[in-house]
């Protein structure tokens, strides 16, 4: 009902195949992106700082990842070193006078180069050995920020953002970055959603699923994993320059760390393997959660005046966050984007029950 | 050589073999030896396929018609032996190489892509044909729309071929297994290979699906051109669409020719049945052949 599909048909293979069939779904696009547009305007500088900037940031992130778990199947517990990677090379660049454009290209090309050399070396093996391999890339690029000193500046350094700006626009105040970010989070995520189309995603879909049905129709296994390593680094590497020059503004090495490789599985995993909306919604859940529940408990404890001690005033929220994330993959182990194609699915016959999934 | 008790008889040469001579050999593979740890799998397996043929490869379960095939196609470099394919040494090369050749093959045990549409499974089938490029990727409507589009009209001549229209957007993994089986053959059917290998396109299937996928088989090889080894346990369909066949058993080839000539070879039924059946049989045959002289092909 809501999502009306009743005399919608294609003539044409290009109308089948475009991104959202429904004009339900495109309006809803539009929708949404216009509102990410306004919302500065609309909206306190505080929410937009410090929600909507870090939501689309780590989205960005998350779609890198996506693109190498979900797209290709291979898991990477490294990404944080990949993302740190892309961030000191491009705000080395940057000092070293090039623009944000360059510096962001540099950046990425930085880590895509580093991931590869780790990925060629890692992909020899498979599954729980490859994530072995991908977090000792994690610990040694944070060992070899913190230990030179021409990268980190040294162990307690912290290395400042010069003043840059993106295509004309000085990257400063609050609303600059937002859009900068905004930007190329948009032409990402038209990238990876044109992955699904094309014969590129395909072949690294078949590498996913089957690796040896993928070699004997012509695509190079190994080849592909490499190149979806690449890609994904890459994207990493973009990430990286984006926080720094648009969020961070001051860079230091524990930025980097093991626990924002783990955040980035937890993202793509929650939100669901190889969806785009996924990313979206696992950065939101893992992000606001915690935030979320803290000011409920609170609100609650006010309310009802339940005296509730400090400490456990403080890891409550921690907890139900925990037993959040298992409740939503124990109701669907494929992430919230699949709850929601449920829910989507439920309403385009509503209020008939047959459902095509 | 080790432990074969029955005996070998040379190849069976016939009239129909003999007039497939002469038409040009895809695939040549000789002396072709292959094992795993201390079990021999092939023994110097010499194998011919020429243009334009339904060649069969049979055999009793283990004697390494798979193995054959993953030799031919790089899966399993050989131990020693030589694969040539349109006069070409391929051996030892990595499949995604040889797939390039122009060869593509489907799997005993389906190998189909989950989570994938029946369409995208078969367009994946096209990859050899198409360039595929994540910048190309991002900048789909400059650069990669018009690829996908003409690649998509040739994925649907094959769908109407094989009919898969009303199952086309379906996930591959919902679909009962006999159209399973037609996906796959589908796949290879799109990347129009020259040479087409079939393992057990029919296994566990039920007559009239075996039917259908016999019809296809015939249909690729008369309209498309495609030269096909088909790997097969039921001795009816293998009578039916091959021109010759090969026989293994334990490693290494005891008959090859006309069908109906050499899946009644002796050594043949000897290795299917035992020598005691084969025996038996061979009274019987004696018997058929003196009542009908009109052949009872299919």
């Amino acid at each position: 009902m809501i999502y009306r599909r009743a005399g919608i048909s294609f003539t044409r293979y290009q109308d089948e195949r475009q991104l959202w069939k429904l004009p339900t779904d495109r309006w809803a696009v539009i929708v949404i992106f216009a509102l990410l547009l306004v919302a500065p305007f609309l909206v306190d500088r505080l929410f937009v700082v410090g929600y909507l900037l870090p939501l689309i940031i780590w989205s960005m992130a998350a779609m890198g990842l996506n693109l190498l778990m979900g797209g290709a199947g291979q898991i990477h517990l490294g990404y944080g070193a990949v993302i740190g990677i892309g961030a000191y090379a491009s705000v080395h660049a940057m000092r070293a006078g090039l623009p944000f454009e360059l510096a962001m290209i540099v950046g990425g090309l930085a880590s895509a180069v580093i991931g590869v050399v780790f990925g060629a070396a890692a992909l020899r093996v498979k599954g729980l050995y490859l994530a072995m391999a991908t977090l000792a890339m994690q610990y040694i690029v944070d060992f070899v920020i913190v230990q030179v000193p021409a990268i980190s500046g040294g162990t307690q350094a912290a290395l400042s953002v010069p003043r840059t700006s993106f295509l004309g626009i000085a990257i400063q105040g609050d609303r600059a970055p937002y859009y900068v970010a905004l930007a190329l989070c948009a032409v990402l995520t038209l990238f990876m959603l044109n992955v699904r189309r094309t014969s590129f995603g395909r072949a690294l879909a078949a590498v996913r699923e089957k690796d040896y049905a993928a070699s004997i129709i012509g695509v190079d296994p190994f080849r592909y994993k490499l190149l979806a390593f690449w890609v994904s680094s890459f994207i990493g590497g973009m990430t990286g320059a984006v926080l720094a020059v648009c969020y961070y503004r001051t860079i230091s090495p524990d930025q980097f760390h093991l626990d924002l490789s783990i955040q980035l599985v937890a993202m793509v995993i929650v939100g669901g393997l190889g969806s785009v909306l996924g990313g979206f919604l696992g950065v939101g859940l893992i992000l606001f959660a915690p935030i979320v529940l803290n000011q409920l408990i609170g609100l609650a404890a006010d309310q009802f005046g339940v005296a509730i001690p400090t400490d456990l005033r403080a890891h409550l929220p921690l907890m139900l966050y925990g037993g959040l994330i298992m409740g939503f993959l124990l109701l669907e182990p494929l992430g919230l984007a699949k709850i929601y194609s449920n829910i989507r699915n439920y309403l385009l016959v509503w209020p008939f029950r047959h459902a095509r999934q | 050589m080790a432990g074969t008790n029955f005996q070998t008889a040379g190849p069976v040469t016939t009239a129909a073999a003999a007039s497939a001579g002469a038409r040009p050999v895809i695939l040549r593979c000789t002396g072709i030896e292959r094992s795993f740890g201390g079990l021999k799998a092939l023994k110097g397996v010499d194998v011919e396929v020429h243009e334009g043929e339904i060649f069969g490869l049979v055999g009793p379960n283990g004697s390494g018609k798979t193995t054959m095939v993953n030799v031919m196609t790089g899966f399993y470099p050989p131990n020693a032996g030589r694969v040539e394919l349109f006069g070409r040494d391929i051996t030892g090369t990595a499949p995604h190489r040889v797939a390039k050749q122009g060869v593509a093959r489907t799997f005993q045990n389906l190998a189909l892509f989950k989570g994938m549409s029946v369409l995208d499974n078969i367009l994946v089938g096209r990859h050899t044909h198409m360039h595929p490029s994540s910048l190309a990727t991002l900048f789909y409507w400059v650069w990669a729309q018009r690829e996908e589009l003409a690649h998509r009209r040739v994925v649907e001549e094959i769908i109407d071929f094989m009919q898969l229209q009303d199952i086309r957007d379906e996930p591959v993994d919902v679909i009962p297994m006999g159209l399973q089986k037609r996906v796959e053959l589908a796949r290879a059917l799109v990347a129009e290979p020259r040479f087409l290998i079939l393992d057990e396109p029919m296994a566990g299937m039920n007559q009239e699906e075996k039917e259908y996928i016999a019809r296809f088989i015939l249909d690729a090889r008369d309209e498309r051109g495609v030269t096909i080894l088909l790997i097969e346990h039921h001795m009816d369909v293998v009578t039916a669409l091959c021109d010759r066949v090969a026989v293994l058993s334990y490693g290494e080839v005891i008959a090859e020719g006309e069908p109906h000539a050499t899946i009644a070879d002796p050594a043949v039924v000897t290795a299917y049945l035992g020598a005691r059946a084969a025996a038996r049989h061979a009274g019987i045959a004696v018997q058929q052949q003196a009542g009908q002289h009109t052949g009872a092909g299919a």
